[in-house]
């Protein structure tokens, strides 16, 4: 049975935009204040369920066409890359490093490897999230 | 109306390059310049000046206000009333409206105004289908809808 859902779709496509905002603000926001990337991956991934229950899976993954198998691997690969780094430089490992450095429009920033850490947890939790909607979803 | 404020953006850009005043203050003055620049020429553009939508759209946030109090107060006479003397119903609301987002701004409206409720929108989009609390004045709803709400969202789509 077809409903026309236009109030639902319009009203998803909007709040998509916001959600991520949101999402991107509480990952870079972790590191004083409440947030981090596990929290960042969750809220990205119920953006993209919104969308999912607006439309469905098959619309979805023509706008999105990524893998999320892989994106668990690459997050993988780069927790573990950014814990590697300090072996290379005779310390021990899991050794973070941070600096402060000038950057254009951001001014003096304090640059952490802890970041990327996060980016590779933010990664994995969000491809463990949509495999396991995918995944529950099809109906195939 | 998209193409206008680019080109008044980029008028503003213009003259912060013209007079090397990289400021906020400096974006500010020539986007008011573009502006005037802008209402000057307007007999050039095809649609309506941007100005215009931007104050009906304040116009509509306003008019929303006012319903949503009004309408708060009558619902609130309803409950108050020692006898339940209302008599809620379906009824079909037939819309001038053709975009997507006009509808859902229509329905939201509708909604966030005690006493109706859009439940359903017709696989057309040109009725929707609305529950309303008191159907002893049904005419007197539709009307209200129509003259307030539609108009001004029509106001602000127009070309």
């Amino acid at each position: 049975m077809k409903v026309n859902n236009v109030i639902l779709q319009f009203t998803a496509k909007i709040v998509f935009f916001i959600i991520f905002f949101f999402a991107v603000h509480i990952f870079f926001a972790g590191h004083y204040t409440p947030g981090g990337g596990f929290v960042g991956g969750l809220v990205t991934a119920s953006a993209i369920v919104l969308l999912v229950i607006a439309f469905d899976l098959n619309t979805v993954h023509k706008l999105l066409p990524i893998n999320y198998i892989y994106v668990v691997a690459i997050g993988l690969i780069l927790a573990l890359g950014t814990a590697a780094i300090s072996m290379f430089v005779e310390q021990p490992f899991f050794t973070h490093f941070f600096d402060y450095f000038y950057l254009p429009l951001f001014g003096k920033t304090s640059l952490h490897t802890a970041a990327l850490f996060d980016l590779g947890v933010y990664l994995v939790v969000v491809g463990v999230t949509m495999t396991i909607i995918q995944t529950i979803g099809d109906d195939e | 109306m998209s193409f206008q404020i680019l080109l008044n953006i980029f008028l503003a850009f213009l003259l912060m390059f013209l007079t090397s005043n990289y400021s906020p203050s400096g974006f500010v003055i020539g986007y008011l310049l573009g502006l005037l620049s802008i209402v000057a020429l307007r007999r050039f553009f095809k649609t309506r000046l941007y100005i215009g939508r931007v104050w009906s759209v304040i116009l509509l946030i306003f008019l929303f206000i006012k319903e949503l109090i009004l309408a708060n107060i009558s619902v609130l006479i309803l409950v108050l009333r020692p006898k339940l003397q209302m008599q809620p119903a379906f009824f079909k609301y037939d819309t001038e409206l053709k975009e997507d987002w006009e509808i859902t701004l229509l329905s939201s409206l509708i909604t966030l105004t005690p006493g109706t409720v859009v439940v359903h929108v017709s696989d057309d989009n040109k009725s929707l289908f609305i529950h309303v609390i008191d159907s002893n004045d049904i005419n007197e709803t539709i009307d209200s809808i129509k003259n307030s709400f539609e108009k001004a969202i029509l106001e602000v789509s127009r070309s």
